[in-house]
């Protein structure tokens, strides 16, 4: 792909070839491991600017450390996240919500959605979760001793969560998952059509629940209230798009890659099998090595950031896998130590849109383990397969065919 | 020993309370209660390891100079993989 033109006011020696997108390790990769190729950035400077570094092609500000991007985060005064990603790909221009409202808008919804995301709420929907994710394994154990565990499990598992949540039978699983993948990993056209099937059945979704409502995301969403008033259609759009996009496929992915972890090394499957309360904490460490998300912000004014002259309008990258790998945060940072302490990792990113996800997250990915680890023996990497790791907008696992024979 | 409690910095992210459940306490939202928090001795290291596992920075862990030496010589504990 042809390089961009670098803006004007980036000084040359600031520009580094390096690009979550095509970058050695970022293209789909049998037996691939994309986190330890980003990693090697840390051996540069601490921030430069990268010519082609989002999905369109554009140039961004690669903030490397975990200190400077909790500065960026932190302040969405100067760093703003509104940007349409979705709706631009529709040439359309409105906000998911909460993920692309800048503050104060950005916290009046968030405090109305937090309450059912919150660490107390997700409590309630444990047992439908555990319920969830050992009917899927016991079908497993019931079909042999093999399987490609993300078509499997962890996406028919995170899928059926996400669409309990917003209200929706099982039966669509297939219809979502398809969506999904045009959505993220389809060419123009594609995503093209996911995008307007997906808003189309969000608006539906959202018409029929206004007019019969029932006890799901959903109702309550078109329910509520924010200062005073009922959500306009195209903010009840924007917050059925976001948990759409945000929920699909990151729980999955983040179950793949500790999968593939596991089933490379058997001591620390072991490890964990045999003490379960081991678990929880190696979910955090498995989060640190192995997050998914790439967060872009765009500077609202001139700013001056430890030596990079950010202009108005640059995008600013702050990619939650280069901060896990950060040496001046993480003791060994590219060890996976799953008894790490302390692991104040950025997978669910800082500061005001820290992922509302991440309680519900948390507990798929522990549970998910739990009941795998007690109920497949010592599984590995299915001999002459390959599993394949990709780089991107939304690093993934595909192809991870699991043997325990 | 004090546990400093910068609400303005906290987003939620609940990892104090997954370790200390009985120490900080979360409000509906999820956030923690305002209001700094006072540690029992017998909770000390289990208090400041929760605080600083806050992604934000949010907890600041305040001892007394001699709470400090007797953390210093419990930590770090023995990695068993
Ligand atoms: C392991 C799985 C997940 C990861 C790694 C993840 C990661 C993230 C990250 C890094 C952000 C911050 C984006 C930014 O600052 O621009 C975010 C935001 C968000 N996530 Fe997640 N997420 C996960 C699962 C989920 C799930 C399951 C849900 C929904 C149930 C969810 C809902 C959200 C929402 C609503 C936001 C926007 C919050 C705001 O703007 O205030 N996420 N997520
Ligand atoms: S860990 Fe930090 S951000 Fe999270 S709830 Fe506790 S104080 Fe708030």
């Amino acid at each position: 792909m042809a390089p961009n033109p670098v803006p004007d006011h980036v000084p040359p020696e600031m520009v580094r070839d390096f690009s979550l997108f095509t970058s050695p390790g970022m293209l789909p990769t049998p037996n691939g491991d994309p986190h330890a190729a980003v990693a090697c950035v840390h051996e540069g400077p601490p921030i430069f600017y990268s010519p082609y570094n989002t999905r369109d092609g554009q140039g961004t500000w690669v903030i490397t450390r975990a200190k400077d991007q909790r500065r960026v985060l932190q302040d969405a005064e100067t760093f703003s996240s509104h940007r349409s990603i979705f709706a631009s790909a529709l040439g359309e221009n409105w906000p998911m919500i909460p993920l692309e409202l800048d503050p104060p808008a950005h916290g009046v919804f968030r405090s109305l959605l937090s309450p059912l995301l919150s660490p107390k709420r997700v409590l309630v929907l444990e047992p439908a979760v555990r319920e969830r994710a050992i009917a899927l394994i016991k079908r497993i154990v019931a079909s042999g001793r093999s399987c490609d565990v993300m078509k499997d499990f962890a996406v028919p598992f995170t899928v059926s969560i996400f669409l309990s949540f917003l209200g929706l039978p099982d039966h669509r699983l297939d219809t979502f998952v398809a969506w999904g993948k045009d959505l993220l990993h389809g060419d123009d056209e594609k995503r093209q059509v996911a995008a307007r099937t997906i808003v189309a059945f969000i608006d539906e979704l959202a018409a029929v629940r206004r007019k019969e409502p029932a006890d799901d995301f959903m109702t309550f969403v078109v329910q509520a209230k924010v200062e005073g008033r009922p959500l306009t259609h195209e903010q009840v759009r924007g917050v059925g798009v976001l948990l759409f996009v945000a929920g699909a496929d990151t729980v999955a992915a983040a179950l793949g890659f500790d999968l593939a972890y596991l089933a490379r090394n058997l001591k620390e499957q072991e490890w964990l099998r045999s003490e379960p309360d081991r678990i929880a904490p190696a979910a955090e460490e498995l989060l640190r090595a192995y997050p998914t998300v790439q967060i872009i912000r765009v500077a609202k004014k001139d700013i001056d950031f430890e030596g990079a002259p950010i202009r108005k309008g640059d995008y600013v990258s702050c990619a939650t896998m280069i901060a896990n790998r950060d040496p001046t945060e993480f003791e060994r940072p590219n060890t996976i130590d799953l008894a790490r302490q302390e692991n104040r990792h950025a997978a669910f990113g800082y500061g005001p849109h820290r992922c509302l996800g991440s309680h519900l997250a948390r507990r798929e990915i522990v549970i998910g383990l739990e009941e795998w680890l007690s109920r497949i023996p010592a599984f590995r990497i299915k001999e002459s397969t390959a599993p394949i790791a990709h780089g991107g907008h939304l690093f993934g696992i595909e192809n991870l065919i699991l043997d325990w024979s | 020993m004090r546990i400093i409690v910068h609400t303005a910095k906290c987003q939620g992210h609940a990892r104090c309370w997954a370790q200390a459940p009985g120490i900080f306490k979360l409000d509906d939202e999820g956030s923690i209660l305002p209001g700094d928090i006072e540690v029992a001795e017998a909770e000390q290291l289990l208090a400041s390891r929760a605080a600083r596992s806050c992604p934000e920075r949010a907890l600041e862990v305040d001892h007394a100079p001699a709470a400090q030496v007797e953390l210093d010589a419990v930590q770090p504990t023995a990695r068993q993989v």
